[in-house]
């Protein structure tokens, strides 16, 4: 078998150099009990040629989604990548290797790491950054987990305009350890600071607002700040798209303590929900206590600069059971292809496009007012993730972008009972839509 | 080299831009000023050529399982097949939006849906998630899963057996699920040590987290008295999957008693390392455990002919992740289960068992052997005698460097009577006899090399990028970000001429 | 290796304890723990007034690869923190005996000194 090189005659070899005269005699302190004696009862060995036949069919059941368009974002966001990120990412010494255990055979890949912190620094202004665990929810989970090591405290406030994924894996980390979680609910499609005034107590060790939130609208994260330091309790801001830090004021700026970002906008594809990525960012006074790996510069013997992994005293193999986090393997390649994303996108690129998300969804909602067939649901400020309320059949609107390979927006009401929310879709827009294309759809929708 | 920032030059641009800027919409007139950024935020300036060539250099100061041996003990560094890349990279699959009408994702499903139906058969459970993002990940997920069970049964277990050679994301995630850690003991030939272990267990207790083969390579024979011991308290047993690439087609943990396993599919199943992720750590369970699992499943509706997404229902533990699961790294390992069938996942196995055993029987006499019997598919050899010429394992393992291998693992296990001298080596089967003839006549020469001249090991490596690093020096002046290393600019103390690039 | 001093008292953990009089203990950790734990870059704070009893955590000192809990030998009250081992944790390493001191401890029960092991006795402890 091409992926097995050692043929029967060099194993054979090896077993007499090991001194037995079968294979057997090396598993012989296994029950033979507990041995298979069939075989495993799964199709046959494909050929190359057969595998890639069987697989293309099966993804030929899925929509061409080459074509297919989404007009849903929801924490997943279809953005261009360049090619040239493409490229990069398949050289093997970047894919094919281990965790950078070994700095001396791992600066590609620490490097990367170091380049990638420093950028999200600057896009957040914050100052500590560790690059990825999983993805934005158990990022979330592990920033709540961090604040609560951080006060001694056992309440946390959490807006209800907050990811529903998300929310759903908090509640799953924290079961264990009896934590008062208070959701907060929202007016007119922000999250209520009158709510958040009434419910925060000694108690509470953190405040958790998405912004751009849920529904797509920016939270006003300075009143958050302020409310949140007047007791002491840390605030985390969750931004699921990144894209957004092209443009809108850094979270930093605005008092966040720890910031979490969804970073599948930088370079990732949606790949049906993963794998992505997401940053955990905060101040330095915190960093000991925070989850996951983190790369620092230092200098070699030769007093070379370098870089390796560093604070690992807080990490699993270490401290064990006192770790920060149980997090190991987490989702270095996505660093990786994302740090090559900013750095081809740079200052201007990603402002521009950050620009163009928010004047093309601007202007798609516009056209679709215009179309008499929607209305506003609130009016907040967003980036390019908006709400409307359909005046017309739900399914009519589902069918007839389908039938013209658009992914429809997410229907909202299955997230929030709120009758007021039946018939409201959630669109997303980004730079891959250009304005005929904009146009058209809402000619489409205007039928 | 020079870091991306440094050769950033005002005025170059990587990106391309639409001649349609919509420039008749107004920022000002869509966003309060107070939300956006007062001018921009600096990221860096360099052209796409610019671009390629920084990470072409970059990549050529990491070593990959594709440059030779990574004979790295418990984390299974084979060949990652082309064809499972390709595949995995096709538009239909890299595209398709999560919350896509499911009319729209068949064939995702199908393929989440088929390769659960594989990795039952392989482990012999009954049920898998996809959800969990990394053996950890899984670890937190399948723990999370047994204490659901038991508030379900309404019985009040707090704490968890956990083996004093376990990896150490195994406390790690059973403090995350709130559990107090107990350590077994292992005996003196490797394994868990079974009085330990009956006195230890109760009915306060969770159950037991297991490796087998363990995390020095050997299987634990004790196995059924374990799980006695665990199952007769009412425990439950979990399978660490890390070491599978020892068992497929020999064995299957469920069929060893373990209720919940968690497997790495960058590991056994040849998805990617890519230099610490993305890999996945898929949990399987047997039928009294399914409904505790996350939500949500996949499964086939034979009435309307189509796959859906099915809720767990409401014991189900919730969500550990947003959306459904590292859907690439499933398409690939598919794409392995289906290129190796029931005969080479089979010999995968056997290959790499051999391979083990026969660098563990050339090196023996060199690097004592942790424990004198057949290992499984890793063996645990120390480098001790070479103290007394004051060579630590460590300087061994550097100076393999100088001779093209990537190290094998040094800093795990932990536990006595090992201390930090331990040498384990996983050559999986991808990697043919010629290949380990040459590291175990490199390793030989090294052995020697401890003994008379010492000092070429104490200053490696010497052929690497970049020599023995600094690490204390490192958390001491904490430069994190390239801002940092501005700001420190007086401080720092490197020798600005070895950085050309 | 590793260096032993004659008039101070050991733990099974490897830390000193000197006694300074007027049941004032002064605590470190041995040179055969700063050895084992490699360049040490981190010591948690220690509060003055904390009450401790015997083999409760006084600090945790944290090195490149390893984190390791210093327990207090003795019950009593740090009454005096050794602020520049805090500040400069590497003088653990290079001075364990001497300016690598973590706290005095006014002792409340000066009897369980007698617990601890001569300077001979952690000789032959720390030999095997």
């Amino acid at each position: 078998m091409r992926y097995i090189p050692s043929t029967k005659e060099q194993q054979e070899e090896m077993l007499k150099d090991i001194g037995v005269s079968s294979f057997e005699q090396l598993i012989d302190n296994i029950p033979d009990s507990v041995k298979l004696k069939r075989k495993l009862n799964i199709p046959s060995a494909l050929s190359e040629f057969e595998l890639e036949d069987k697989i293309s069919r099966i993804s030929q059941k899925n929509a061409n989604f080459q074509k297919f368009k989404p007009l849903v974002g929801a924490g997943a966001y279809r953005h261009f990548i360049p090619e040239a990120q493409k490229a990069l990412l398949q050289r093997q010494e970047f894919w094919t290797c281990y965790t950078p255990y070994q700095p001396e055979l791992s600066q590609g890949t620490l490097q990367s790491m170091f380049e990638y912190q420093s950028y999200i620094a600057r896009l957040t202004k914050m100052e500590v950054v560790v690059p990825s665990i999983f993805d934005g929810a158990s990022a979330t989970a592990e920033a709540i987990l961090m604040s609560l090591r951080l006060t001694h405290k056992n309440k946390i406030i959490v807006s209800t305009l907050t990811h529903p994924h998300y929310l759903e894996t908090i509640k799953t980390y924290l079961a264990p350890h009896n934590i008062n979680i208070v959701e907060i609910s929202f007016e007119n499609g922000l999250t209520s600071l009158k709510k958040l005034k009434q419910t925060i107590d000694e108690d509470t060790a953190c405040i958790l607002v998405q912004s751009p939130n849920f529904l797509g609208g920016i939270e006003n994260i300075n009143e958050f700040s302020d409310i949140a330091h007047q007791k002491d309790i840390l605030l985390i801001q969750v931004i699921t798209e990144s894209m957004s830090l092209g443009l809108l004021k850094s979270p930093g700026d605005m008092g966040a303590d720890i910031v979490v970002g969804n970073t599948q906008s930088y370079g990732l594809e949606l790949d049906f929900g993963g794998p992505h990525n997401a940053f955990l960012a905060t101040r330095k006074k915190y960093i000991r206590q925070i989850p996951g790996r983190i790369a620092g510069e230092t200098i070699d013997k030769d007093g070379k600069r370098c870089f390796v992994m560093t604070f690992r005293a807080r990490e699993q193999d270490i401290r064990r059971e006192k770790a920060t986090s149980n997090i190991c393997t987490n989702h270095n390649l996505n660093v990786i292809a994302s740090n090559i994303y900013l750095s081809l996108m740079g200052t201007e690129g990603l402002y521009q496009y950050s620009l163009l998300n928010a004047k093309k969804a601007h202007y798609f909602e516009k056209k679709l007012l215009e179309t008499g067939k929607f209305e506003q649901t609130y009016k907040y400020p967003y980036f390019n993730e908006f709400l409307l309320t359909y005046k017309g059949n739900i399914n009519n609107l589902n069918n007839i972008l389908i039938d013209n390979n658009y992914i429809p927006p997410l229907s909202i009401h299955k997230f929030y009972s709120d009758s007021f929310l039946e018939n409201t879709f959630l669109f997303a827009i980004t730079e891959i839509f250009n304005r005929d294309e904009l146009d058209s759809i809402c000619r489409l929708l205007s039928r | 080299m020079k870091l991306i920032f440094e050769k950033s030059i005002p005025g170059r641009a990587g990106f391309s831009l639409p001649a349609d800027m919509f420039d008749d919409i107004n920022v000002e007139e869509i966003l309060p000023e107070e939300y956006i950024e007062k001018g921009k935020k600096y990221l860096s300036e360099v052209s796409e050529v610019d671009v390629v060539r920084h990470f072409t250099r970059l990549s050529k100061y990491n070593y990959g399982v594709d440059d030779g041996l990574y004979p790295l003990g418990s984390c299974t560094m084979k060949y990652n097949p082309r064809i499972n890349e390709k595949i995995a990279a096709s538009n239909n699959f890299t595209k398709a939006h999560p919350l896509a009408p499911i009319e729209l994702v068949q064939g995702s499903l199908e393929v989440m849906f088929e390769l659960n139906k594989l990795l039952c058969e392989i482990t012999g459970m009954n049920q898998f998630t996809m959800a969990p993002a990394s053996g950890a990940h899984g670890e937190l997920t399948g723990i999370l899963v047994m204490r659901k069970y038991f508030l379900d049964q309404g019985q009040k277990r707090y704490k968890m057996l956990i083996p004093d050679s376990a990896h150490g994301t195994n406390p790690a995630s059973a403090a995350m699920g709130g559990f107090e850690v107990v350590e077994i003991k292992s005996n003196e030939n490797g394994t868990v040590d079974i009085d330990a272990l009956s006195k230890a267990m109760d009915e306060q207790t969770i159950g037991l987290m297991l490796t087998n083969p363990n995390t020095v390579g050997l299987y634990d024979e004790g196995i059924e008295q374990i799980e006695k011991i665990i199952h007769g308290k009412g425990g439950l047993l979990y399978y660490d999957g890390a070491n599978l690439n020892a068992s497929l087609g020999i064995l299957r943990p469920g069929d060893t008693g373990f209720d919940i396993v968690h497997l790495n599919l960058h590991k056994t199943f040849s998805t990617p390392h890519g230099g610490g992720g993305p890999g996945s750590g898929v949990i399987g369970v047997k039928s009294n455990l399914i409904p505790y699992l996350p939500t949500p499943l996949v499964d086939f509706d034979q009435e309307n002919n189509v796959y859906v997404f099915k809720d767990v229902g409401a014991k189900s533990i919730g969500m550990i992740r947003s959306f459904w699961g590292n859907f690439s790294v499933l398409v690939k390992t598919l794409c392995w289960i289906l290129s190796l069938g029931p005969e080479y996942l089979y010999q995968a196995s056997r290959s790499s068992i051999i391979n083990a055993n026969y660098v563990l029987t050339k090196l023996k006499d060199y690097y004592k052997p942790a424990y004198d019997r057949f290992c499984g598919h890793e063996c645990t050899l120390t480098g001790r005698e070479y103290k007394k010429y004051g060579i630590k394992t460590l300087q061994i393992a550097k100076r393999l460097m100088d001779y093209g291998y990537h190290p094998p693992t040094i800093y795990f296990p932990h536990f006595e009577p090992y201390a930090d001298e331990t040498i384990m080596i996983e050559p999986p089967e991808s990697e043919g006899k010629e290949i380990l003839d040459n590291f175990i006549d490199v390793m030989i020469k090294i052995s020697q090399e401890s003994k008379e001249t010492p000092e070429i090991l104490k200053s490696a490596p010497h052929v690497t990028p970049v020599s023995q690093t600094d690490d204390a020096l490192a958390v001491k002046q904490a430069i994190l970000t390239y801002d940092d290393e501005l700001q420190n600019k007086d401080k720092l103390n490197y020798s600005k001429e070895n950085i050309n690039f | 290796m590793s260096k032993i001093i004659e008039n101070l008292y050991y733990s099974k953990n490897d830390e000193w304890l000197k006694d300074e009089g007027d049941n004032i203990g002064l605590i470190g950790i041995t040179d055969y723990a700063q050895d084992q734990l490699g360049d040490i870059v981190y010591v948690e704070e220690i509060k003055n007034g904390t009450k401790l009893n015997k083999g409760d955590v006084l600090t945790t000192v944290e090195s490149v690869k390893a984190v390791s809990d210093v327990y207090s030998p003795i019950s009593g009250e740090v009454v005096e923190v050794n602020q520049k081992v805090i500040d400069e944790p590497s003088i653990l390493n290079q001075d364990p005996y001497g300016e690598g001191w973590f706290a005095k401890i006014k002792m409340t029960n000066p009897d369980e000194i007698k617990e601890l092991m001569t300077s001979s006795e952690y000789n032959d402890f720390r030999k095997e």
